[in-house]
């Protein structure tokens, strides 16, 4: 019978199909991995000289930190136990609630180095937690901002409405537990004046608080948390407020109160008139009163000046150390006895 | 006769005592249930089904009977398929067909309306997903101390991503679809054939198809002869028949039904089917009927159940985020602990009254802590780092797609073919592979043999070099010279000799040219080769069981001893030269009996008649079984022919010895009664034709040998050597004989002279004579106690060698054996045994054992297996294996398909495991631990802070900041370094294959590893919260303002993006300007975002907001002050610990680096890469080089090699033999042939 066979002719066709379609891969460099790059070692010259560069880049910038800081001069006086009568030591919380109690609170500070204004008033808290989450965020920023939003109380439980229901402004725990110790200075008894204004960030005031929202139903309840505020002046004006708002990061901070506008010499004595109004007795607070020049790196911190001068000097010591260690017992680069089939051959 | 051997092991367990039986058969349901998926049947339908061939109408009518069977819901009905029929020519061809179904294929996963819902279930599916769902759906109530926005975004950016890459690869299957199901086919329509896409083909129709895509094995394939006459459009047209055939399974090898045609029932076998996804070889097209399509055909329902696999890394990476939900949970803990004990009404300013939600009441701090957990648990959920799984799934997508299969280095041109990743799922597994199970035919070996040399009377000829000897010249220092082939070189398939000296006539002029005459003639008469095609010396094809014998005969012609046709009583020759030179006539020799070969005999002779009368006998075998039956003269022969056999077998040759004896007609005569006799005995047949052959293959006369070249693939002892120092282990696990299998690893490296082999056969006396009384449990019996000793003595042997003289061992075991070592009680100790080996070579073994061998490995080691192989055969194995890979490129696809990686030549595993394997797996795990780090670091600042915060849960950062954290600020440098990092470059990773070790010790993700970073990311976390912190407490700058939480959180979290990703930049052994662009971009994208989000005040404002705040800071010295410090200090830790690490403890890879810092990568040439075969540079080679053996080998082998032969000659013979595995796991050589023995 018939039996068909190959034609070759096909066969040709489909070598040349097949030599047509070569599955072969394009060149290309990212596909060969191939991709040029600068390969980097840690070597011991590179490291030697890295900890020697951060040294020496650290070193001065700690130093200028910390003179910096040193420059600043401070005044710190707690005075939460202090201006607490002697009878009623006691029972501290029932004294600060009771409204009957005197408040007022004389001291006398000595300032110890010449402060060139302006000399900065912070009020300093500690034990008192701006950060907690039911805290933070019983406060509605609409409300702040804007009057159309006057009844935005969301989030402001318990301090969201009065018990008719009309909205609080501005509402939230945060504006109810507002700051209201309230300090003033003489030296040699004349006053001295507190510059109040722009204490806080601008930014705040121009566009958090809104310049058309008044106060309202403000600290009207059975408690009352802390400062009232005065119902004809808007919040954008109400820069304690917008402070106090702008709430810390940790349970211990400081909030700027104003400004002595004229330098103050050493060992001059000044006399500081506290209301002490604000209940931290309740909760194991204390209450600092801080006087404080600042220099280009702010307040007093040594922090960072410390940090630089430490990690600094580490690092110079860590550099001489491995330059010693190098000299010592220098280790070859790319020595193949290192391998390790080399060091023990007979473990593979 | 090979199959023997395993009739008598099935015997012996049907008939073993029932316990024994029992335990096989447990043993064998075990490990195909487990292991070996792809040889499992499924459970079928019960009833057949029957189809009208060549009548649509028909089976259309019969499809609606179905239907309302089904519709109707009658019990069971009993299906009518419909049948349709058949039809052929030559071949048969079937695909299976379900009657509702066109033929079309659908492999795609979604369709446009099940995409999302189908998408969506898949992503949630996961773990991570799920858990981030919850923690989406948790932050939505007042419990969340964060906005929804901080885990939907990230998780819909995730999901999003996966859903992208899934519809891009569902859009690829789809493609493909599209082109399979569209390729024409004709089918019969009226008296024509009309072309139709593949898609509309049905059940019963008839076609005629010529190519179809794909392939397996080559599989002889015939029709019935009812059918031949059907071969033209109106004669088929005509056909009216009915099949009834069983339900579709997905068995390959079985297939059962009848062929009724005018009355007459015509047993269908596997014969007469071809699979879909076959491809002819020897005939331009055939006729047939469908019988499944679609879904039904026997690769689709094979397809199906290939298992997904999942690398060892990831599973490690699922016991990381179990300890991080730990870690999460305890943080947890100690929050909501501290939570309870901190709530309190003296804290008056919060608000506590009596009506406060449950979770500040401090009148039940039960109920507190509770919630706080919950709290925490939303808040802390950035420690699980979502995006890592898709990062992850991207890298590796890209790793495959780009990197794998489009490596030059892995292009095999003459094939075609390049590198394939078939799933991008082990990228990294091939980093840590420890042992490599390999199939020999086709994988190691090209299947390829040729005659290479030969030993003629005494004289060594042949000038061709080995791989081998290359290697050992090399090593030694001495130049080889290399003898140029002349010009008029032949070279066909299965001869690569040249000797001037005999070649073309010259054999005439040499000392004793009679001898000559008798090889020549030896290897032109004695053998079992039937020629076919036109009978002149181009075009004749041999068609032998094996390749060798083909070669044999191939060089016989080359001679001048053209062997041009047999018929049943002699051989007839075209003789040249052999009167005078030029000279050439047609002689037709008798063959009078052939004394065929088996595995006990290891020899073949033929005894046949000169035209002259001259009576000879031909034999020719190995070497030993020779030897022994030599007549007693010619010693010199002996000796050199001797010392010449065992220069072949060191040169990686196969060897046979020849010999031959005049007969005298009176001692012909006596014997010829004898077999005579033997032959039509009923019982012993075999037994006692061996015994009178016996008798007559005595007082044999050398003549010399020949050595053929089972042509290794290119590069394989190189490869197999570097695979080797690279710490992976090699199985061989081949069907082949013992003695074919030890001399091809010793041809390839795997054994070599300092090696102790310790041996576990069967083929010993004690079992022969066992197998001979041919009872079953005593067979068993026999073997069992004799494998268990053997496996007692070598494990003794071994533990004494390899501890006290630290000798390297080979350990060979024959399938046989194996089936017993493999029995539980014995399997300790061959795991044992063969893990101190330092290679193994299993031969006849089953693709059930290969399976079993490698999951003793996987599951008893607990290593990381690799396989590798090409045939069918191997699926079973390819898939046990935790990486399976298939070679592609040539006639097989079954392999392939079961495979995950697919790779053209065994020595790309060379680049696939050291370059891409190692790659993987170095990025892999840094891009794990880094991920781990920068969330472990970003969650621990916000742990700290909760400190801070009375335990309420407070969040530290934006919702936003932490949102984008993963999916913006951190995400892209780790892809890169996932993509991009090379701790050495391609060529070094394979000069130092050392280096492969760090990852089968798992060096870079061990837990040590991982808490170096948790260390890190503690520390780090702790300088950026206490130095952020503390150092924000006072004014700022002049005007002595104070910031606000929302100041010092964006401070922090500046600190930590740069930090972060500059860490990342630390980590990197290379960086390219991607690297650059990624981390100065994500930095960039941080401050970008900082100053639009800050900056923009918008009327729906987020509460509490961080507006102005970067300004603010910016206006401060603090903020330039502490991104300075803070990163280096962060930092700082890392780098001293990386610098001590290098210093004093450097990685292999380290010094590698070091040793070739000056060297620019050699960038590979485009034109180099073009000839693609030749790739091993010298430098390789010579590594290489020092690892050959160090002397002779005193190891000859021999090469009879055919498995398939029984089944192979019995369907020349249109005789059915029951196919085995073997059968099917063998290739047929002969890839040209023209045509089967039709005539």
């Amino acid at each position: 019978m018939n039996v068909p066979t190959a034609d070759p002719a096909l066969e040709a066709d489909a070598a040349v199909e097949r030599k047509k379609k070569s599955k072969k891969p394009k060149y290309s460099r990212f596909t060969q991995q191939e991709l040029p790059a600068c390969k980097p070692l840690l070597t011991p010259t590179i490291v030697i000289s890295t900890f020697a560069l951060i040294g020496i880049l650290f070193i001065p910038i700690g130093l200028a930190s910390l003179s910096a800081s040193e420059n600043v001069v401070e005044i710190v006086y707690r005075y939460d136990t202090e201006c607490i009568p002697q009878q009623s030591q006691d029972d501290k919380v029932a004294f600060i609630q009771s409204s009957a109690t005197d408040k007022t609170c004389r001291t006398t500070l000595t300032v110890p180095k010449n402060m060139k204004a302006p000399v900065h008033i912070y009020y300093e808290l500690y034990n008192f937690y701006q950060n907690h989450r039911r805290y933070v965020k019983n406060r509605n920023d609409k409300q702040l901002r804007s009057k159309e939003y006057e009844l935005e109380t969301t989030n402001c439980a318990p301090e969201a409405t009065t018990v008719d229901g009309s909205p609080i402004v501005p509402c939230g725990l945060i504006a109810w537990s507002l700051f209201n110790d309230t300090y003033s200075f003489a030296i040699q008894n004349k006053a001295i004046e507190v510059n109040k204004k722009n204490i806080a960030w601008q930014s705040d005031k121009d566009e958090k608080f809104g310049s058309d929202v008044y106060p309202k139903n403000f600290q009207q309840g059975g408690l009352i948390g802390g400062a009232k505020l005065n119902e004809s002046i808007p919040l954008s004006e109400q820069e304690d407020l917008i402070v106090w708002m702008r709430t810390a990061a940790l349970p211990q901070f400081r909030k700027l109160y104003g400004r002595i506008e004229t330098d103050l010499v050493a060992n001059e004595q000044i006399s500081v008139t506290i209301q002490n109004n604000y209940n931290t007795y309740s909760f194991e607070g204390e209450k600092k009163l801080v006087l404080s020049t600042t220099s280009w790196i702010g307040g007093k911190n040594d922090f960072l000046g410390v940090a630089y001068l430490t990690v600094g000097s580490l690092c110079l010591f860590l550099a001489l150390a491995f330059i010693v260690l190098y000299l010592l017992k220098p280790r070859t680069l790319g020595d193949p006895s290192y391998l390790s089939w080399n060091r023990n051959p007979d473990r593979h | 006769m090979d199959g023997k051997g395993w009739e008598r092991v099935r015997m012996a367990r049907l008939g073993g005592s029932s316990a024994s039986r029992g335990r096989e058969a447990a043993q064998l349901r075990q490990v195909s249930s487990q292991t070996v998926r792809l040889g499992r049947v499924q459970p079928q339908a019960p009833s057949h089904r029957t189809i009208y061939c060549n009548d649509r109408e028909a089976n259309l009518l019969a499809r609606f009977k179905v239907c309302g069977h089904i519709i109707y819901g009658v019990s069971i009905p009993r299906i009518c398929w419909h049948l349709s029929y058949f039809f052929c020519k030559i071949l048969i061809y079937l695909v299976a067909l379900l009657l509702f179904q066109v033929n079309s294929v659908s492999t795609t996963k979604y369709n446009i309306l099940t995409f999302l819902p189908k998408g969506l279930f898949e992503q949630f599916r996961r773990v991570a997903n799920l858990y981030f769902l919850m923690i989406s759906i948790l932050s939505t109530t007042p419990i969340s101390p964060v906005s929804p926005v901080t885990n939907v975004v990230p998780l819909s950016l995730v999901l999003l991503v996966s859903l992208i890459k899934e519809a891009f690869e569902d859009w690829k299957r789809f493609q493909n679809d599209i082109a399979i199901n569209s390729t024409p086919v004709d089918v019969l329509q009226g008296e024509n054939w009309e072309t139709v896409s593949w898609r509309k083909l049905q059940v019963g129709d008839i076609i005629r198809t010529a190519n179809l895509d794909g392939e397996t094995n080559l599989k002889i394939r015939k029709a019935l002869e009812r059918t031949w006459d059907y071969v033209f459009p109106e004669k088929a047209s005509e056909f009216k028949g009915e099949i009834q055939c069983e339900q579709p399974n997905n068995s390959l090898y079985t297939f059962t039904g009848n062929l009724i045609v005018e009355n007459q029932t015509l047993p269908l076998s596997p014969n007469q089917i071809l699979l879909r996804g076959c491809s002819l070889r020897n005939t331009v097209h055939i006729v047939g009927a469908v019988i499944f399509t679609g879904h039904e055909t026997k690769v689709m329902m094979n397809s199906m159940s290939v298992p997904s696999k999942r690398s060892t890394l990831e599973r490690k990476l699922d016991k990381l985020i179990l300890t991080l939900f730990g870690g999460l949970f305890f943080m947890c803990l100690i929050g909501a602990i501290g939570s309870g004990v901190f709530i309190n009404r003296k804290y008056y300013y919060l608000g506590l009254f009596e009506d406060v939600e449950q979770q500040f009441n401090p009148s039940n701090r039960f109920v507190v802590s509770i919630l706080t957990m919950f709290t925490l648990i939303t808040l802390y959920s950035t420690i699980i780092p979502i995006s890592l799984y898709v990062s992850i799934e991207m890298i590796k997508f890209i790793q495959c797609a780009q990197f794998i299969n489009k490596d030059l280095r892995m292009y095999h041109a003459e094939t075609n073919t390049p590198a394939l990743a078939r799933t991008s799922n082990l990228n990294e597994e091939l980093g840590q592979v420890e042992y490599i199970f390999s199939d020999k035919t086709g994988t190691l070996t090209r299947n390829l043999m040729e005659f290479f040399k030969c030993s003629i009377g005494g004289v060594s000829y042949g000038v061709g070099i080995t791989e081998i000897e290359r290697g050992q010249a090399q090593r030694e220092g001495r130049a080889l010279n290399e003898i140029q082939k002349s010009d008029t070189v032949v070279y066909e398939k299965g001869f690569n000799f040249d000797d001037d000296r005999i070649m073309r006539g010259a054999w005439r002029n040499e000392r004793d040219p009679e001898i000559f005459k008798e090889f020549f003639r030896c290897l032109a008469l004695c053998h079992t080769v039937l020629p076919e095609g036109d009978e002149s010396p181009e075009k004749i094809v041999y068609q032998a069981a094996s390749p060798d014998e083909a070669a044999l005969v191939t060089a016989a012609k080359h001679f001048g001893f053209f062997f041009y046709r047999r018929t049943p009583t002699t051989v007839q020759l075209r003789e040249s030269h052999v009167e005078k030179m030029g000279n050439i006539q047609d002689v037709s020799y008798e063959i009078l009996n052939v004394l065929e070969f088996n595995s006990t005999r290891k020899r073949q002779s033929v005894v046949c008649r000169y035209p002259n009368g001259r009576l000879v006998l031909y034999c020719k075998g190995a070497d030993n079984v020779i030897y022994e039956r030599l007549a007693g003269t010619n010693q010199d022969i002996k000796r050199l022919t001797r010392e010449h056999l065992e220069q072949f077998g060191s040169s990686g040759l196969r060897t046979l010895c020849l010999a031959y004896r005049d007969l005298t007609i009176d001692t012909y005569e006596n014997w010829n009664e004898k077999f005579v006799q033997a032959k039509s005995s009923l019982r012993d047949r075999e037994k006692k034709l061996d015994e009178v052959a016996e008798m007559i293959e005595k007082d044999l006369i050398l003549i010399g040998s020949t050595a053929i070249e089972d042509k290794l693939q290119e590069g394989v002892p190189d490869c197999i050597d570097t695979l080797s120092r690279a710490g992976i282990k090699i199985w061989v696990l081949t069907g082949d004989k013992m003695e074919t299998a030890i001399n091809i690893a010793y041809a390839c490296n795997l054994i070599n002279n300092d090696m102790k082999q310790l041996i576990i056969t069967s083929e010993t006396d004690a079992i022969r004579e066992a197998e001979e009384k041919g009872d079953p449990v005593e067979i068993s019996r026999v073997i069992r106690d004799s494998v268990s000793h053997d496996l007692k003595r070598c494990l003794e042997e071994a533990q004494q060698d390899l501890h006290i003289f630290g000798q390297k061992l080979a350990l060979v075991i024959d399938g046989k054996c194996l089936m017993y070592a493999l029995d539980p009680s014995f399997r300790v100790d061959l795991l044992k045994l063969s893990l101190n080996c330092s290679s193994v070579v299993c031969c006849r073994v089953s693709p059930l054992q290969k399976a079993q061998v490698t999951s003793l490995v996987k599951k008893g080691a607990r290593r990381i297996t690799l396989s590798i192989g090409d045939g069918a055969n191997d699926v079973s194995m390819i898939q046990a294996a935790h990486v399976g890979v298939g070679i592609s490129g040539l006639e097989g696809m079954q392999a392939v398909m079961a495979s995950d990686f697919a790779i053209a030549q065994f020595r790309f595993l060379k680049d696939l495991l050291l370059v891409h394997g190692r790659w993987s797996y170095i990025r892999l795990c840094k891009v794990i631990t880094y991920f781990f780090y920068k969330n472990l670091t970003f969650t621990l600042t916000q742990f700290w802070f909760t400190f801070h915060t009375g335990f309420s849960g407070q969040r530290f950062y934006d919702d936003w900041f932490q949102s984008l954290y993963n999916v913006i600020f951190t995400a892209l440098p780790v892809i890169i370094l996932g993509l991009f990092d090379k701790d050495v470059s391609a060529s070094l990773a394979k000069k130092y294959p050392q280096l492969y070790k760090e990852g089968i010790r798992n060096t870079y993700f061990k837990w040590a590893v991982v808490g170096v970073w948790a260390f890190f990311a503690f520390y780090q976390s702790l300088i950026f919260y206490y130095f952020t912190t503390t150092a924000s407490e006072n004014g700022h700058n002049s005007s002595g303002k104070i910031f606000g939480l929302w100041d010092v959180s964006t401070m922090a979290f500046t600190c930590v993006v740069i930090t972060v990703n500059l860490r990342l930049l630390m980590a990197c052994n290379s960086i390219t300007r991607w690297h650059h662009l990624s981390i100065s971009g994500s930095i960039l994208a941080w401050f970008v975002f900082i100053f639009i989000y800050s900056g923009v005040m918008t009327p729906n404002d987020r509460q509490e907001n961080v507006y102005f705040t970067i300004y603010v800071l910016m206006s401060t010295f603090y903020f330039y002050l502490t991104l300075l410090l803070v990163p280096i200090v962060a930092l700082f830790g890392d780098f001293l610990y990386l610098g001590l690490q290098r210093w004093f403890f450097p990685y292999n890879y380290q010094i590698v680096q070091e040793i070739h810092r000056d060297e620019v990568d050699s960038i590979s040439r485009t034109e180099f890469l073009e000839i693609g075969n030749h790739l091993t540079p010298d430098e390789a080679r010579s590594y290489a080089i020092a690892q050959l053996p160090r002397e002779k080998s005193k190891h000859t082998g021999f090469a009879f090699d055919s498995p398939g032969y029984e089944s192979f000659f019995a369907s020349q013979a249109g005789v059915y033999v029951p196919q085995k595995a073997w059968d099917v796991a063998r290739r047929a050589s002969v890839r040209s042939s023209k045509r089967t023995s039709q005539r």
